[in-house]
């Protein structure tokens, strides 16, 4: 009876530690985290792009029809470093957390053509694309938890609708370029959240330096 | 000479010929474009051929979320052929359309569209103010290189993440040996070769864009200097390996005494006293004498505990004595009274004998009646003449002597065999300068016993030769007190004295040495008695 209670007794005595050692864990440590979390995010993809780019012939583009536009491009977002720099808080979380929330289904739509590329590295390409889509997912979850610690201004989420790939084709030049376009897309917007969440950590460790 | 000068001339006419037709100008190609710090950018172009008319260049852009159609804004900055859009101009995250126009007075030309965005496009400067340092410590130096952010770039407000890459190598090789240096504006390269020349490069990149150009080789020079540390711990390991080699000499040297310091031979079992080999051997009387003698059996000849002597009193006819239950104990043990001095001349002292069989009484002569008539010491010594003799008259301590004695065999002659009851075997001495002829008139008679050892002589049985009873008047005269004449052995260890009343004045000459006599009654079943001698009268 005695040996059950102690038993009883550590077990809370554990639990409320672990509970105050989660909730002590600090916002500069966990934006460090989600920085990283996110620079990961932003090199898969740029990397992505690359490899595609190499055996996909350059479409010239030209202003007439109009080229497409991201389906992130309604967001409001800061363009230069002034713009970026004059943004609260609260309002980079935000944006970061709309824009990783945007891009949830149109990963899977990703992944799932990935598959049936007709590309030589197509297996290598359908390998990030699934990283890719892990990465976000965590960095999604670290973002959730940050936002509840910064305020109600930051979790609020922009919606941005992701209506599928009207364009894509059947044949495989006009998959490629589609897939492409949306891989470009996902590109500028990780590196959107990257900077955002960079800015944040610097503003964040005013007494680290070295962390900006 | 003069047809050559014709010649170029013709030559140089037909080419200025030549030249006069224009054309529109070629179409100019943009190269690159590129953004330092993610804050402006700047790009170039290659003008086609300008159709041998003065041809402007002119770089439209057209922008996401502009409209209209916008010129370069700063055509000299960055030199010729460039646009340098600045702050004001530039935005990230947005797709720019550029064309470069090239017009001259026949047309123009227009190059292809050059789809851009700022984040695609960013290259940084080279790092800046490369520094080496050669760090030496106690152990080994290290190489220590630091360096500073390229220029222009922002480090403070987190908009630009930069990581740096350099290179090392050494002047012989050839081969360039990288190393990350992550956000870090410093690197230490460890295990460096002392006298070696080392040249190192380092190169950096903004976010995930590309990387900057190598900057210039920067070299420095590794002082020799272990050699110093080297001859120290040489010196140190010869000095500390003579020490070693000794005690390793010594230890082999001296190998046995180790060998026994350190394996001491584990001993066997061992009886003491007794040869374990000898009894291997097989030799039986030396092993059982040696297993008896170990055992410390008491001896027979060891029961001396409390008498030095004893007493033997040889009987002829006299059968066994009269029962006397007084002395109930019995103890194999002797005492012999001081005063049995066979030998008048030796004047002995007696002590007090304890006499266990009475519980430890030693006055014992004070329990003798007075009137006890002491026999003569003649009669009464019957003792082997010599030996007792010795022992008896030997000091005062009585346990002194006859401790020495080994064994009774000395009086074997002596005793005879006796009976159960015990009886007192007393042997006529013969020493009497006087008249011999004496019969057999040295036994008294032990009337009655009292108490504890106590003899009655019986005065009654005077029928002896006067010879005896002339000394033993004599003596009695003087000790009548002392000395009684055993009357008869009763049996029950019963001595019966006789107590004289003669008062004969003859002296003994010998008689000097008189004692009381005490006497113990206490016959053992062997051939001695207990006897208490008196303290003695001197």
């Amino acid at each position: 009876m005695a040996h059950r209670e102690t038993n009883g007794s550590k077990l809370f005595i554990t639990v409320l530690c672990m509970v105050a050692a989660c909730s002590a864990v600090p916002i500069n440590d966990l934006l460090d985290r989600a920085s990283q979390r996110s620079d990961m995010l932003h090199s898969l993809s740029t990397t992505l792009t690359k490899d595609l780019s190499n055996h996909v012939p350059p479409v010239g583009w030209t202003m007439m029809p109009r080229p497409p536009l991201c389906h992130t491009s309604s967001l409001q977002t800061p363009n230069d470093k002034e713009q970026a720099l004059q943004l609260s808080e609260s309002d980079l979380m935000s944006l970061a957390r709309s824009l990783l929330q945007a891009w949830q289904d149109p990963l899977v739509d990703l992944s799932n053509s990935a598959n049936s590329l007709l590309h030589p590295s197509q297996s290598s390409i359908s390998n990030k694309i699934r990283e890719l889509q892990e990465h976000s997912k965590s960095l999604g979850d670290g973002l959730d938890i940050l936002s509840g610690k910064m305020g109600p201004a930051a979790q609020a989420i922009s919606s941005l609708p992701y209506r599928g790939s009207n364009d894509i084709g059947e044949d495989n030049i006009s998959k490629l370029t589609n897939f492409h376009f949306l891989l470009s897309c996902f590109r500028r917007d990780s590196h959107k959240i990257d900077s955002f969440l960079k800015v944040l950590r610097c503003r964040a460790a005013k007494v680290q330096p070295e962390m900006c | 000479m003069w047809r050559d000068l014709g010649l170029a001339v013709l030559v140089l006419l037909s080419a200025a010929v030549e030249s006069n037709s224009t054309s529109p100008p070629g179409k100019p190609v943009l190269l690159s474009c590129r953004s330092p710090e993610k804050e402006t950018f700047t790009c170039w172009w290659e003008p086609g051929s300008d159709g041998g008319l003065p041809t402007t260049y002119r770089l439209y852009y057209e922008r996401e979320r502009l409209e209209g159609v916008h010129e370069c804004p700063d055509y000299w900055s960055a030199g010729s052929n460039s646009c340098f859009f600045n702050k004001t101009h530039t935005l990230i995250w947005v797709d720019y359309y550029l064309t470069v126009v090239a017009s001259n007075a026949l047309g123009n030309a227009t190059s292809d569209i050059f789809k851009m965005d700022v984040m695609e496009i960013m290259k940084p400067n080279v790092p800046e103010n490369v520094t080496l340092l050669v760090v030496e410590t106690e152990d080994s130096p290290y190489l220590h290189i630091r360096w500073e952010h390229p220029r222009n770039t922002d480090t403070e407000s987190g908009w630009v993440t930069i990581k740096y890459e350099l290179r090392i190598k050494q002047e012989k090789n050839n081969k360039w040996k990288e190393y990350m240096s992550g956000t870090q504006s410093h690197f230490s390269l460890y295990s460096i070769a002392p006298g070696g020349v080392y040249t190192v490069q380092v190169r950096c990149k903004l976010d995930h864009g590309s990387w900057s150009e190598w900057t210039n080789s920067t070299n420095v020079k590794v002082p020799n200097y272990v050699q110093n540390e080297r001859s120290f711990w040489i010196l140190v390991a010869t000095l500390s390996a003579i020490p070693f080699m000794a005690a390793m000499c010594t230890l082999i040297v001296k190998r046995e005494n180790v060998k026994q310091c350190v394996l001491p031979p584990v001993p066997g079992p061992k009886i003491r006293g007794v040869d374990f080999h000898l009894l291997m051997s097989g030799q039986s009387e030396d092993s059982t004498n040696a297993l008896i003698i170990n055992q410390n059996f008491p001896l027979i000849v060891g029961w001396k505990d409390q008498m030095e002597e004893y007493l033997i009193v040889t009987e002829n006819d006299i059968g066994p004595p009269s029962d006397a239950s007084h002395c109930q104990k019995r103890k194999k043990s002797l005492i012999i009274p001081a005063g049995f001095c066979s030998d008048w001349e030796i004047q002995c002292k007696s002590t007090h004998i304890q006499n266990d069989c009475a519980g430890g009484t030693k006055n014992e002569t004070g329990n003798f009646p007075k009137n006890n008539k002491s026999l003569s010491g003649e009669s009464l010594s019957y003792m082997e003449p010599s030996k007792l003799q010795k022992q008896q008259c030997l000091g005062q301590n009585f346990v002194n002597t006859e401790a020495t004695d080994p064994s009774p065999l000395n009086y074997d002659n002596a005793v005879k065999p006796f009976t159960n009851s015990g009886y007192v075997d007393i042997r006529k001495h013969v020493e009497n300068t006087q008249e011999v002829n004496v019969k057999q008139v040295d036994y008294s008679r032990v009337e009655d016993v009292n108490g504890d050892n106590v003899f009655i002589l019986n005065n009654k049985n005077l029928a002896f030769n006067s010879s005896g009873y002339m000394d033993f008047q004599r003596q009695e005269e003087k000790l009548s007190e002392d000395y009684s004449r055993v009357k008869e052995v009763g049996s029950n260890n019963v001595v019966v004295l006789q107590i004289q009343d003669m008062s004969a004045d003859t002296k003994n000459p010998h008689a000097t040495g008189a004692h009381k006599m005490g006497v113990c009654t206490e016959l053992i079943n062997s051939e001695y008695i207990d006897t208490i001698p008196a303290p003695p009268l001197m």
